[in-house]
């Protein structure tokens, strides 16, 4: 328990020594994305394929509302907060009356629901160029604009997202969502009301979505289409299943691989999603359980041959 | 009213389309139990595969008949290579390696075909249209109409009439009883992911005159295929018909006065559906 906590705290500081601050920032960023996902993911057993849906609208609300009323930081995080656990809620209640493969397929499906909106209404979302001219506000007189402390500021809300998750999964709530997970016919029998438990999981997840996304928005100056789009939702996912949805810390080491990883490759080839897809492919097939498994099976085997 | 009851027909035509996506997509996921989300990616590859085939031949028929099975084969690959070793794995990872399968099709789309779109016409005899008394019409709508009633037909006809159709339904309701009882259980994995790759492959190959050809064709379209099988139902051949038309004529009707909407106005149309009715049209499972 402690030592995870050290290695982050090392990373923390180590990471804008070793990568431009925008990346290190996008990785703690996408980290706090992941713990939303994960808390469906790992501890409801709820695969949700559409956290883009809640990323995406809150950049957009409260990118646009800094953009054009001038809205604090404080305001913006809060309403993004907001706007991602509200959007959580229309689609949450919408698809935990299915289950299984009918479940999945939803989450997809209105997550597209929200791309077709943003595409087309260009007057606000700017359609496929993106929503450009966030403003970065300064909080409390401190100036984010410099990038190394708008990477403190983002490091401290990640850590303080971490803290909140840890104190989530481990209360009597989380316990009831990993009941529901292990065996949903007997959460229910035992009296728990598994859909509304499985709705305040999607609300609780949405809203760190939505956290992620205007700290994305802010970062980058522009909330690009990709932000609501099936891409971003896919790229959550597997950041989440390579680290491992097993652990709380799974999400952090999955979203430190993937964003290192595609940044690295971005800037080498423009179809590099064909080389994400193939890793997709690869880790599915050769690598299931993580890179904390894989890391596993990989020592194992060098000191076995020994 | 003619402007309307073309525009009703257009969505008719585009809704026998979606309801075949739905129908592969659903014995897909009905008999493998896994969510494809290589689906549109197949469509796409039918659609690219016909306007080669047939600029390369000169003959759409033949490219007609071709492109879909060359998608089947393709389909027939995707089980036997992958998606075979993962039938004890997670929804997560079947997910992922899915998912992963259509971002290397839809790239490899673009690197071969490049990434614009481009159009392609209906062969000479289905060019211009055909009066029907009250309204024009394209003729090659029509033929898509017929072409498209014609295969659910004939997948109804495999599904309910034939001896292995009846196993691939019992395979839907019990895969463990269909093996305990002799079947070639693996067989019957392949045989219904390569026919649901066809349907979508032909779905693709018809609409590649209609709609032309872009790389996000086939996304666009996975969203559509789940919104069919959302409301239809998995393995209901009437439900994925119904829902197909619905969301077709809907989209069509909505395109005519505000064509900004007319995608949204898809899942709209199963938002609304789902919060009266949460369990889909005909409420199985």
């Amino acid at each position: 328990m402690k030592r995870p906590f050290i290695l982050i705290m090392v990373a923390i500081f180590l990471l804008p020594l070793a990568v431009r601050p925008a990346i290190a920032s996008e990785i703690w960023i996408f980290a706090i994305f992941g713990l939303g996902l994960n808390l469906l993911l790992g501890y409801t057993g709820l695969l949700s394929f559409g956290q883009s849906t809640f990323f995406g609208s809150a950049a957009y609300v409260a990118g646009w509302l800094m953009k054009i009323h001038g809205v604090n930081a404080f305001l913006a995080l809060g309403i993004g907060v907001g706007v991602g656990a509200a959007s959580a809620a229309v689609v949450g209640y919408l698809c935990v009356q299915r289950s299984g493969l009918y479940f999945i397929m939803l989450t997809f499906a209105l997550n597209q629901l929200f791309y077709f909106t943003a595409y087309q209404w260009t007057s606000v979302t700017g359609g496929e160029d993106g929503m450009p001219g966030v403003p970065r506000p300064a909080l409390l007189g401190i100036d984010f604009k410099d990038p190394l402390i708008y990477y403190a500021f983002v490091s401290l809300l990640f850590l303080f997202c971490l803290w909140l998750m840890k104190r989530i999964v481990e209360s009597p709530l989380g316990k009831i969502l990993q009941a529901i997970r292990e065996n949903e016919v007997r959460a229910e029998a035992v009296g728990y009301n598994v859909p509304r438990f499985k709705l305040l999981a999607f609300v609780i997840g949405g809203a760190f979505s939505g956290l992620a996304g205007v700290l994305y928005a802010m970062l980058f100056g522009i909330v690009p289409l990709e932000a609501i789009s099936f891409v971003f939702s896919g790229n959550v996912v597997f950041a989440t299943l390579i680290g491992g949805s097993g652990s709380l810390y799974g999400p952090v080491i999955g979203s430190f691989v993937f964003i290192w990883l595609s940044e690295s490759m971005s800037t080498v080839w423009a179809r590099w999603p064909l080389l994400l897809g193939m890793a997709f492919v690869i880790v599915v097939l050769f690598l299931r359980g993580g890179v904390v498994e894989a890391w596993h099976k990989l020592s194992l085997k060098f000191f076995l041959r020994k | 009213m003619s402007f309307v009851a073309a525009q009703i027909l257009n969505g008719i035509a585009t809704g026998m389309l979606y309801a075949l996506m739905g129908l592969g997509l659903s014995l897909i996921t009905g008999i493998l139990n896994i969510p494809n989300f290589a689906h549109g990616a197949l469509f796409a590859v039918g659609a690219y595969l016909l306007a080669t085939v047939a600029v390369a031949i000169g003959n759409f028929w033949i490219a007609l008949l071709v492109a879909p099975l060359g998608v089947a084969l393709l389909g027939l690959a995707i089980e036997y290579v992958g998606i075979r070793r993962l039938y004890a794995a997670g929804h997560d990872y079947q997910l992922l390696f899915t998912f992963g399968l259509a971002l290397i099709i839809s790239e490899s789309i673009i690197l071969i075909w490049g990434p614009i779109g481009s159009s392609y016409l209906p062969p000479e005899v289905l060019r211009g249209g055909a009066d029907l008394g009250f309204t024009m019409y394209p003729k090659y709508r029509l033929f898509v109409m017929l072409a498209a009633g014609l295969l659910v037909f004939a997948t109804w006809l495999f599904l309910e009439k034939t001896r292995y159709g009846a196993i691939m339904r019992a395979g839907i309701e019990n895969k463990e009883m269909v093996s305990l009882l002799g079947i070639d259980i693996k067989m019957l994995f392949t045989v219904a992911f390569a026919l649901g790759a066809y349907l979508a492959g032909i779905a693709g190959a018809l609409i590649a005159p209609i709609r032309g050809l872009n790389p996000s064709m086939g996304v666009d379209m996975l969203g559509i295929a789940f919104v069919v099988v959302a409301l239809g139902g998995l393995g209901n051949l009437l439900g994925a018909i119904a829902a197909g038309l619905i969301i077709g004529v809907a989209q069509a009707l909505v395109a005519a006065y505000w064509t900004e909407a007319s995608t949204v106005v898809i899942y709209a149309v199963m938002a609304v559906v789902l919060l009266v009715r949460p369990q889909g049209l005909f409420g199985i499972r």
